[in-house]
């Protein structure tokens, strides 16, 4: 379960993220899940309710997006889109084609309050 | 609400506020787009330029428990013998038992035992390449945690990553567990010796494998027939001759 990991690390950079920007309190944090990472999105979830115990994006609920897969075909330079991992061009039939996204998984934001300091 | 301007809700206190000495809380969206594997992946980087200083190829394997990673080993370090000087990082959640196995050859060889951790990351490689004479060495493996899932997403800053199947997997695992593919270079179809015992269709495996990592390096071997090992060993050599000269 790899989905442990990595909501660790979401939750390190969260307020990492909103320390930076002086925050006082997150509303919200959002991913962006790569098909390709092989990320489940549910278990991402639960990993990140629990592994957010006791910091302050306790009332911050999480917002997942799972990016389809883009690539490029290196021999005729066709963009494609999939829906599994299985990357043949479906123009030319050749395997092997260059990800261009689907492949990352990304804190994409925080939504925040800010200021306030009296 | 503030007495002075009157604003109160976020939505509303989006302005400047010079003049009375404060300013109100307000919303917004930070926009960051930051990788989740990034301390990973720098940590990665480090380990690479680490051994490529040391003059060391270092090969991550990956699989499910119990497709051969250890025997491989035993076998690729018997087939070299005399030639190249070996040394292993063992990833397992429990017990040194394969680390043992490899002592047991003469390797110098570290354990990592992660707990509850399924996978290597590349602050556990750290750590252990701290405990090994990488002076002494021309190639170093890292055994992953057996696991065909979660070690695909870690790099180790290894320079090669490969990926084993056992015959007695089954030929249709491929497809199945695709995550660990995509980012290796080479791929072995193990225990070959068993073919004539199972149902295995050894060009499924390579067809669907291609269709992951187009340039895929495909091995089929056996550890109990060294000779089989012949083809990944000029594939290792001929690796290592590119990054090092």
């Amino acid at each position: 379960m790899h989905e442990w990991s990595l909501a660790c690390a979401l939750v390190r950079t969260a307020e990492e993220e909103a320390a930076r920007r002086g925050a006082s309190k997150v509303f919200e944090v959002s991913v962006s899940v790569g098909f390709l990472t092989g990320v489940v999105p549910e278990l991402l979830e639960r990993a990140y309710e629990m592994a957010r115990q006791g910091t302050g994006l306790e009332g911050a609920p999480l917002r997942i997006e799972v990016e389809p897969v883009r690539a490029r075909c290196g021999e005729c330079g066709r963009e494609s889109v999939f829906e599994g991992y299985a990357l043949a061009c479906p123009a030319c039939g050749r395997p092997g084609m260059e990800v261009l996204s689907g492949g990352d998984i990304l804190l994409r934001g925080l939504d925040l309050e800010v200021g306030g300091s009296a | 609400m503030c007495e002075t301007c009157g604003c109160g809700l976020p939505e509303e206190a989006k302005h400047a506020h010079e003049g009375h000495g404060h300013d109100h809380p307000h919303r917004e969206e930070a926009r960051l787009y930051r990788s989740l594997l990034e301390a990973n992946e720098r940590q990665a980087l480090e380990n690479r330029e680490h051994l490529l200083e040391h003059r060391v190829l270092a090969v991550n394997l990956m699989s499910g428990p119990g497709s051969g990673k250890t025997s491989l080993i035993e076998a690729l370090a018997r087939f070299t013998a005399g030639r190249w000087r070996i040394g292993v990082i063992e990833g397992d959640l429990a017990t040194d038992r394969d680390a043992a196995r490899v002592r047991a050859l003469g390797l110098p060889v570290r354990q990592v035992t992660t707990g509850s951790t399924c996978h290597l990351d590349a602050a556990m490689v750290h750590g252990a390449l701290h405990a090994l004479p990488l002076e002494d060495l021309d190639l170093l493996v890292v055994e992953n945690v057996g696991n065909l899932v979660c070690p695909g997403l870690y790099d180790l800053g290894c320079h090669l990553n490969g990926v084993l199947l056992s015959v007695t997997e089954g030929d249709d695992k491929v497809a199945k567990y695709p995550v660990a593919f995509r980012h290796a270079q080479f791929f072995c179809i193990t225990k070959t010796d068993l073919l004539p015992h199972v149902d295995f269709d050894v060009e499924r495996p390579k067809r669907e494998a291609r269709l992951l990592k187009g340039d895929l390096k495909v091995f089929a071997c056996s550890s109990r027939a060294p000779e089989s090992l012949a083809g990944l060993a000029a594939y290792l050599e001929a690796e290592r001759k590119a990054l090092l000269g």
